[in-house]
């Protein structure tokens, strides 16, 4: 078995395929005058045939994040300099034409690392290796339909193709969580497993592979037994998915009748629908900086408002928790401030406070939004550490309030501030910091990274990151039962609450309210509605008692979610 | 052929995509396009020349068009410059 991060949920079984993203080298031969036109036209096909490729991907994409890096490739390939040089060395210097393509790219690519302009040099080193892949006429499509992607490292492009070519799973040797290509294969729903270093040298052509993009896990030719039990895990899995309308439909409740909460997690307008679809109770997170970031026109309040008001439109009666800008300060700046320890440093509301007019504007833009569908708003506040954070967010919104009063808008007075539980200080003192807020929401994927000292997003050690240690279970009880001291609500919105095992263990320690991606609403649903409540607690209380990793995997192996 | 000098104002610069977004546009227009900036000069109808100018923002740069439709091509580059590009920021997110 080979062990990775888990870079996109779901379980397949299949046989593997290897993959090489650029063959071995490029010719080094000289070619003749006579056939040079020949080099010529090899190229200008090449480049069609790329080009054509890309323009089908984008015809049959429509996620945001593939489309704009898919529409930066096609400049590339369509670039009149490129097209220009390469035929300038075939004919000048006899080149062959992948020689002459891998020279005129190692030219770009070292100027654009001279001056520091290498974050997209990805991007361009995959349009260089495309275009040598098929003047060597390699063809990626030579992967069967079904089969799982052994490979170094994929380009997020080519995770986009091989998902277009029903490839079922990807394993890959290196690669983060918070990769491109990670991101684009959660996007497309492709269990994916990362970072296992040795994937490539330890799987070969013909073996039948198990992908666990759950548990970011790799069994190589499994034996009968556990063949079963994961082809059962996939069947239940397909099931859920079958019925995900059916399930959605019932309502929120243990067998015995227990209520709890399943609300989304958001970021954009089209992903409303799924809200609708998987019938979420509101928006649980609703994640405002990428907008923000994206567009600068954003800045203007009433751009804000009336994307807040689109979110509350479809999503009545229900709550709508609005994250404030939860950004690292490099985005907001210049981007050569960087910083040592970005996760460490000056993000979220320690940014914010710090920009007053860009969380004035946030705050009168919500304000305005909330005063139209009165007493629907919480506010949530990202990254707080101290008690003075949100006592000065509270004096600015309070502020906002004022100002609408003045301009004869009557304001909901109902307004909730939150604070997200990511600082483990914060969870310590939950009780504390209880006092001060109407309701704390537990962020668990940056509590489990500082808890654990882990960043995610680093291959070499992302076999340390998991959001099921036993610390994590014992701070997040901690912060439940200050939350129930004080009587404030608590909610979830990590990624620990799409699991849906976790989900149950988590309404057993009194935790009924969980936010999580749309999609994985249905299998959180039907894992609570199976059980009694009385045996998530008994879950809960046993998973409090583990003291290794390895026991939370035992107890939850042995739970049946179904 | 025609000359202004126009700044960089967005907080990104001149990255990939807003370089991808200023060839684009040139692309449409029959006018030869260069940008000069402190003494390079790169085909403005090529992202991997832009590119490689890192302009961040702040950075002045002087454009020259040439070709029948100079005059619109130069106004509508100069206004997706200013304007910020519209789009300017990679995603980040946890």
């Amino acid at each position: 078995m080979l062990s990775g991060a888990p870079g996109a949920p779901g379980i397949v079984i299949g046989k593997a395929s290897t993959y090489k993203r650029r063959l071995p080298s490029v010719s080094e031969t000289f070619v003749t005058d006579g056939q040079i036109q020949y080099q010529l036209d090899e190229f200008q096909q090449a480049r069609t045939k790329v080009e054509n490729e890309l323009n089908q991907i984008l015809s049959e994409q429509d996620e945001a994040n593939t489309e704009e890096l898919v529409r930066m490739q096609v400049e590339v390939i369509k670039d009149p300099e490129l097209n220009k040089q390469v035929k300038q060395k075939i004919i000048d210097e006899n080149l062959t034409a992948d020689a002459a393509v891998d020279s005129v790219f190692e030219t770009y690519l070292r100027i654009l690392k001279q001056n520091q302009a290498e974050d997209r040099s990805v991007d361009i080193t995959d349009i260089r290796d495309r275009l040598i892949q098929v003047l060597h006429n390699y063809d990626a499509h030579d992967v069967a339909e079904g089969a799982i992607v052994i490979a170094n490292e994929l380009s997020p492009r080519e995770v986009i193709e091989f998902a277009d070519q029903g490839v079922k799973g990807i394993v890959m040797d290196r690669g983060g969580v918070n990769s491109h290509a990670a991101i684009i294969a959660r996007s497309m729903g492709l269990p994916t497993v990362l970072g296992t270093q040795e994937g490539t040298s330890k799987i070969t052509g013909d073996d039948q592979v198990v992908v666990d993009g759950r548990l970011g896990k790799v069994i190589v030719n499994p034996d009968g037994d556990t063949q079963e039990r994961y082809r059962k895990q996939i069947d239940d899995y397909q099931k859920i998915l079958r019925d995900a309308k059916k399930i959605c439909q019932h309502p929120n409740k243990t067998k015995d009748g227990i209520s709890f909460s399943l609300r989304a997690n958001i970021e954009f307008v089209e992903e409303l629908e799924a809200v609708e679809k998987y019938c979420a109770e509101g928006i649980g997170l609703l994640r405002t900086e990428s907008i923000y970031l994206r567009n600068q026109q954003f800045k203007n309040v009433d751009e804000q408002e009336s994307f807040y008001i689109k979110m509350l439109e479809n999503t009545a009666p229900h709550p709508v928790v609005i994250r404030l800008f939860d950004a690292g300060g490099d985005k907001v700046l210049d981007n050569s401030s960087l910083e040592q320890n970005p996760f460490l440093g000056w993000r979220g509301i320690r940014m914010l406070l710090d920009q007053e007019e860009l969380l004035e504007q946030q705050l009168k833009a919500i304000c305005k939004a909330a005063a139209e569908f009165k007493g629907r708003v919480r506010i949530l506040i990202p990254m707080v550490s101290t008690i003075e954070h949100i006592s000065r967010v509270r004096a600015l919104l309070d502020a906002a309030q004022e100002e609408l009063s003045e301009n004869g808008v009557e304001p909901d007075k109902d307004i909730e501030l939150g604070i997200m539980v990511e600082v483990p200080n914060v969870a310590l003192q939950a009780d504390f910091f209880a006092q001060h807020v109407d309701f704390m929401s537990i962020g668990t994927n940056d509590l489990t990274q500082y808890l654990l000292a882990v960043d995610r997003g680093n291959e070499r050690i992302s076999k340390l990151y998991d959001q099921r240690h036993p610390a994590v279970w014992k701070l997040i009880n901690r912060v439940s039962q200050a939350a129930q001291k004080e009587s404030i609500p608590l909610s979830i919105c990590g990624e620990l609450a799409s699991d849906p095992v976790s989900a149950c263990c988590l309404v057993g320690m009194g935790i009924d309210d969980l936010s999580m991606n749309a999609a994985a609403l249905p299998a959180v649903k039907k894992a609570l509605r199976s059980h009694e409540s009385s045996e998530l607690h008994e879950l809960a209380q046993n998973v409090l008692d583990a003291q290794t990793i390895g026991h939370v995997n035992e107890l939850f192996s042995n739970w049946n979610s179904i | 052929m025609i000359k202004k000098n126009v700044t960089i104002v967005n907080d990104a610069g001149l990255h990939a995509r807003p370089a991808a977004a200023m060839v684009k546009l040139a692309s449409k227009y029959e006018s030869d396009f260069y940008i000069h900036m402190y003494g390079y000069k790169v085909n403005g109808k090529s992202i991997l020349g832009v590119m490689t100018l890192a302009a961040e923002k702040g950075a002045e740069l002087e454009l020259e068009l040439d070709g029948e439709d100079e005059e619109e091509a130069l106004e509508a580059i100069v206004e997706l410059i200013d304007s910020g590009f519209g789009e300017v920021y990679e995603e980040d997110e946890q």
